[in-house]
């Protein structure tokens, strides 16, 4: 379980592509926010076992649990997320158990939106969401440098104009 | 209004349209009021004393209810209004919330022309246009006369595409199969302020019905001419209904249900079986009502679809706007070798469970199959396009000349299906075939591409997998090919972000009607319909300059 900068191989790297990571701070702000929902119930639990009847320690048992297993793979998880800017086309690399690659032309792009939530903005990090004619589409970059998210906004419409053609 | 006018003036819907979108409303409170009625009718005699004062004031309620009712209605027609001019649609509506909206013509996508039951009776028409904004983007012009409706769309589809012949050279004609006429939908008619169709009132000047017809400035665009390609005939569409997984499973739910009860003796068991019959009935029927007398063609403005039993549905899909078909088989079709096509156009979605729009062809033989194919492809770029086809539909790894399928490590993934998920790769398309029981075929034209994915998990990793998908807009064809093998995976992600690209710098959408005359040489132009509504408005001077 090492968590250098996990290199995969095959069809998920294609060859001349260097990868650009994302910012750390996303595992913090992953860690927060997985943490307050998790929280919630294993407090519920706690204070039910103390309470009313020691069976509620399962309650509060399975919420931790998780956490812990939320802990232990959001940074790798974080860590997986890759975006390369080609001459025509965006790649992002998202997953380590399931992996997934798009591909988004940069003349498919209909627009980009940058969004950040207040833990994001405390944190300093933004999220890019491209948006093709595809619904199916998934394609986001989470945990940018908001620099970064506005270069790359920029970028992309720049480009996006550049080679906007049609549906 | 403070909104930019557009030069052709505003013009409004028929007034009938309020009573034709409200009827559901005052059907239910018909409804509802007669209900009250029957069940208060034994009461009636016991209180008819009291209620006889009353009746009186229950009337004058009713009337002004009626009164606001029809008020509101007059109003909301008064506002509602469109117009049209050389780059976009406008339509605004709305009495409290106003709504203004602007749909572009060079992003045009359909053209449908809507028919309910209840405007057929008023020869009424509700037009569509489908701009590839996302859900409930459409601009839904209605309710006009159908004439005017098809006047309209004619003026719609000959500025869209007018637009594109500026950019693109004409066609070359093939000769014979083509009618006189073909180039009017591509020409640019009515650059110009003021060309429509007529019997339309410029708003606040002179009430409807009693118009003179708006002044043109040019001959409206004629109605395209089109030649028919396929027709569903009735009994086909029962039998394939009939042949169809939902009356199977029905069947098979009622024998089960009917042993029940028979060898229980209890039949409320009979009861149960209520529900899943009514929804099987309904999904039957409304399938059975919306692909009713389905009948396609091709015209100079795209492909004309035509369909439904209550409500009439007349769709035009101009060159070009087809994202993705496909062609499904359900193992009760085997036999007479029937395929159902559908296709994705962006603005078409079927979100809510109906794809009525999305249905190229309901059922039919391969060979039609193929023809409605043709309509959206007509050139497949390949040689042997009959023989790709036929390997597509009914061919697997045994016998395949151009697919690649699953290697045979995914044999534990997909027991039955491994040797037919596959892709082939044209010059002009990517097809991806799959299914052993529910036959299907893909075909996404590499200039279509959105965007491609990737992915991969456990199983498939530890077996050297990947599965590719094509993203499309929204519908009910979605191009994936699971299992493949991961190198395999990876060039064609690689090689079909090449292929789209070129492709889409190669799109060119005016050669559509060449291709598509080859494919359907059978139609002689003789037998065409030739709907040339010529009013004399085209002689009028014009004034709108």
């Amino acid at each position: 379980m090492t968590s250098e900068p996990i290199s995969t191989t095959g069809p998920f790297d294609p060859p001349g592509v260097t990868w650009q990571g994302v910012s750390p701070r996303l595992i913090t702000a992953r860690l927060v926010s997985g943490g307050i929902t998790l929280a919630v119930p294993v407090v519920a639990g706690v204070v039910l076992a103390v309470l009313v009847s020691p069976w509620f320690w399962l309650l509060a048992a399975v919420p931790a649990a998780i956490l812990v297993w939320v802990a232990l793979v959001v940074p790798r998880q974080v860590r997986a997320i890759g975006y390369a800017e080609r001459d025509d086309d965006l790649l992002i690399r998202k997953g380590i158990l399931f992996r997934s690659l798009v591909v988004v032309p940069y003349g498919r792009m209909q627009y980009v939106d940058v969004e950040a939530g207040p833990l994001d903005r405390r944190l300093g990090i933004a999220k890019v969401q491209l948006h093709t004619a595809s619904a199916s589409t998934d394609a986001n970059i989470p945990g940018l440098v908001p620099d970064e998210a506005e270069r790359l906004r920029d970028r992309l419409t720049v480009r996006g104009e550049a080679r906007l053609a049609g549906l | 209004m403070s909104a930019p006018t557009p030069a052709d003036g505003w013009r409004r819907v028929h007034p009938v349209t309020p009573f034709v979108r409200g009827w559901a409303a005052l059907a239910a409170v018909l409804f509802l009021g007669g209900q009250q009625v029957v069940e208060d009718l034994p009461n009636v005699g016991r209180v008819a004393g009291t209620v006889q004062g009353l009746w009186w004031q229950a009337l004058i309620g009713l009337v002004l209810v009626a009164l606001v009712a029809f008020g509101y209605a007059a109003l909301a027609w008064r506002m509602t209004a469109y117009a049209v001019d050389d780059d976009a649609v406008h339509l605004r509506k709305g009495v409290l919330f106003r709504q203004q909206r602007h749909a572009r013509l060079d992003r045009l996508q359909a053209v449908d022309i809507r028919q309910p039951l209840l405007a057929r009776l008023f020869g009424l028409a509700e037009l569509t246009l489908e701009v590839a904004g996302g859900s409930g983007s459409g601009v839904a012009i209605g309710f006009l006369k159908e004439s005017d409706a098809q006047l309209l769309r004619a003026d719609l589809l000959a500025r869209a595409a007018g637009v594109k012949a500026r950019r693109a050279v004409p066609p070359p004609q093939a000769a014979g199969t083509v009618p006189d006429g073909e180039q009017d939908g591509a020409v640019p008619d009515g650059e110009q302020d003021g060309a429509g169709p007529d019997g339309t009132v410029p708003l606040g000047e002179v009430p409807a019905g009693v118009a003179a017809p708006a002044p043109v400035a040019e001959e409206p665009a004629p109605v395209a001419p089109e030649q028919p390609v396929y027709e569903v005939p009735p009994g086909r569409l029962i039998v394939s209904l009939l042949r169809s997984a939902a009356v199977w499973v029905l069947v098979v739910v009622l024998v089960a249900i009917v042993t029940a009860a028979l060898v229980t003796r209890s039949w409320g068991f009979l009861a149960s079986a209520l529900p899943g019959v009514v929804g099987a009935g309904g999904y039957l029927f409304q399938r059975f009502a919306g692909e009713f007398g389905f009948r396609a063609a091709i015209s100079p403005d795209g492909i004309r679809l035509r369909h439904g039993l209550l409500e009439t549905r007349a769709q035009t899909i101009p060159p070009g706007r087809v994202q993705a078909v496909s062609l499904t088989q359900g193992p009760f079709w085997r036999g007479p070798d029937w395929w159902r096509v559908k296709v994705n156009v962006a603005g078409y979605d079927s979100a809510d469970g109906k794809e009525s729009q999305n249905i190229l062809l309901p059922v039919g033989p391969r060979d039609e199959a193929l023809a409605a194919l043709w309509l959206v492809l007509p050139d497949l770029g390949t040689d042997e396009p009959r023989e790709l086809i036929d390997e597509a539909l009914a061919g697997d790894a045994t016998t395949d000349r151009w697919f690649t399928t699953s290697p045979r490590r995914a044999r534990l993934l997909d027991p039955f299906t491994w040797r037919r998920n596959g892709f082939a790769v044209t010059d002009r398309a990517l097809l991806l075939r799959s299914g052993r029981l529910l036959r299907s075929l893909v075909v996404v034209p590499h200039e279509r591409t959105q965007s491609l994915g990737l992915q991969q998990g456990p199983w498939e990793r530890r077996r050297g997998l990947a599965s590719f998908s094509v993203h499309s807009t929204a519908g009910p064809v979605r191009p994936v090919a699971y299992h493949l093998d991961a190198g395999d995976a990876a060039r064609l992600l690689d090689d079909q972000a090449v292929r789209a690209r070129t492709a889409r710098a190669h799109a060119t959408p005016a050669r559509w009607m060449e291709h598509v005359a080859e494919a359907v040489p059978q139609v002689s132009p003789e037998e065409l319909p030739v709907p040339e509504p010529d009013g004399g408005a085209a002689t009028l001077p014009e004034d709108a300059r």
